[in-house]
């Protein structure tokens, strides 16, 4: 009879199939190589896209949150407010939960700041007491998104003249950053599952191109799992390799886009590379060599029903 | 040790492929399955290799019912029988050595096994000069000996072979037959499906003929067709 039992499945006979599957994958991938680099064309383009687009989501998310670490209340006092109780007023603001930081700004030095962004317009009211301006504070608060419901305290407050915190813009930024959030979400989603259905075909290429490999090894007695597992190694490879390739490209593109614009587009902040890129790296393999198996083993499921 | 009783086969398409087939083989026999292409040779062998179920009835192989099969079972099952196909099935990228040496790897042989017996396999169908070869290579009949070498390398009790001549020219065809012969010697159960007069005569082994789905004959040392004795 055959020369192995059930019972035969040790250690060391994983340990010898385990070679062989490996070294068969590596085998399979040279004897098909066109197939092979079909299947790490398909893997690199698509994850080049879903790359960039990562990059690209990351930025837009970061710079909603400069923008929105940006914006502040104002919060202007009465005239007739004496010092002291305007420090008194100050103590006051710096205890609400929710205010992370208070800036006391002179009516002088907003006027200064004024004339900074107007030039000379405001020359004549720079005499003492010609100054239409009031003492104010600047508000920051620890969720930008709390600005609205901090701003109405504020107003409650007596000795506050007036309050202004971009009422209209605020909320606008938030949804509109919001939405580029969800958009870029969508699209990264609609990458991915493309990305998974263009390899699995260009792997079932390559199945379909041994059906007649399988068959034989199924007649001569090989289990599902002795034929598959080349297959999964394979795929897993090229899927990694499919990755290797854009993550390499982006980490190069995004280094020198991120030089270029803090030289020349000083006022757009991109995110650090090295903040970004080794998250991006280690997702692009993990994306790749998945589809990659995830593809073998779909594509080869047909075949195994010999 | 083959036991087909009232076996009956229906192709999802409706082909009505083999009707009420009852049989019996014994360890060791060499048995011809004669009959017209369409008669339900291919069906039988088919069978035998547990490619798919009957419509209804038993087959029994080494006492084992093969209707009653798992699923995990059949791997273990068909490294017990060997396959000879007529177009020889060989993986045309591989050598001669690496084709033969597969059907042990694939049954989780140690190398070191492997080393020893494949050279002695083809030895004994006579190519060991060739295997370094790959088979677009070979000849015909030498593509044959090398499809016999896989399905014997790992000592089978059963050899099935599906019109391994098929392909070849009569005195090729001749050599493959004394391969087979020598394989049955040694205590190998044959069952060979054929439509080759010339060999079934020559040989004067048990002849089983199939006609429509149907056997319609069935005899020790037999001929292809019952009027030629």
């Amino acid at each position: 009879m055959s020369v192995t039992s059930r019972g035969e499945l040790t250690a060391v006979m994983i340990f010898r199939n385990f070679i062989y599957y490996i070294k068969e994958a590596f085998c399979s991938i040279f004897r098909n190589g066109w197939m092979s680099f079909a299947s790490v064309s398909v893997v690199t383009v698509t994850l080049l896209m879903l790359g960039s687009f990562i990059l690209l989501n990351k930025n837009v998310e970061f710079l909603a949150a400069e923008i929105k670490n940006q914006v502040e209340i104002i919060a202007r006092v009465e005239e007739t407010l004496p010092p002291p109780e305007v420090e008194r007023l100050r103590a006051q603001v710096i205890q609400l939960e929710k205010v992370a930081e208070v800036r006391f700004v002179s009516k002088e030095e907003a006027l200064q700041n004024l004339k900074a962004q107007l030039g000379d317009v405001v020359a004549g009211y720079e005499e003492e007491g010609r100054n239409p301006l009031r003492d104010s504070f600047e508000i920051r608060t620890v969720i930008p998104e709390d600005i609205p419901e901090v701003a109405a305290e504020l107003a409650a407050l007596p000795g506050i003249a007036e309050v202004d915190y971009g009422a209209d813009v605020v909320p606008k930024l938030f949804s509109v950053t919001n939405m580029v959030k969800w958009i870029g979400m969508a699209f990264m989603v609609g990458l991915a599952v493309t990305a998974v259905f263009l390899i699995a075909n260009t792997i079932k290429l390559t199945v379909t191109a041994r059906a007649k490999e399988i068959m034989i090894m199924k007649w001569v007695g090989a289990t599902e799992w002795f034929i598959r597992w080349p297959f999964v190694f394979e795929g897993m490879l090229l899927g990694a390799v499919g990755a290797l390739i854009p993550t390499l490209i982006l980490q190069r593109l995004y280094a020198e886009a991120f030089t270029w614009t803090r030289i020349n587009l000083y006022f757009l902040p991109l995110v650090e590379p090295e903040a970004i890129l080794g998250e991006l790296t280690k997702l692009l393999l993990l994306l790749g060599a998945s589809i990659g198996t995830l593809g073998s083993i779909f594509s080869i499921r047909r075949f195994l029903k010999v | 040790m083959i036991e087909l009783f009232r076996v009956n086969m229906v192709y999802p398409n409706g082909v009505v492929a083999l009707k009420n087939i009852t049989f019996t083989i014994e360890r060791s026999e060499f048995v011809f399955m004669v009959g017209a292409s369409g008669a339900g040779k291919s069906t039988l062998i088919r069978l035998l290799g547990r490619e798919f179920l009957p419509t209804s009835g038993r087959i029994r192989v080494f006492g084992k019912d093969l209707t009653k099969m798992r699923r995990r079972e059949i791997p273990l099952y068909r490294r017990s029988i060997g396959v000879v196909f007529q177009d020889f099935r060989l993986l045309n990228n591989r050598t001669v050595y690496d084709n033969v040496a597969f059907a042990m790897r694939v049954v989780g042989a140690p190398s070191r096994e492997i080393r020893k017996r494949v050279p002695e396999v083809l030895a004994m169908v006579g190519l060991e000069k060739k295997a370094k070869r790959k088979p677009p290579e070979l000849s015909g009949g030498e593509q044959q000996r090398v499809c016999l070498a896989r399905a014997i390398v790992n000592q089978p009790s059963l050899i099935i072979a599906d019109e391994p001549t098929g392909n070849l020219d009569p005195d090729t065809s001749m050599e493959i037959m004394e391969l087979l012969e020598t394989i049955n010697i040694r205590g190998t159960t044959v069952i060979m499906a054929t439509h080759d007069k010339q060999i079934v005569d020559a040989m004067k082994k048990r002849v089983i003929a199939l006609e429509d789905g149907q056997v319609v004959r069935d005899e020790q040392r037999g001929a292809y067709s019952s009027y030629d004795i």
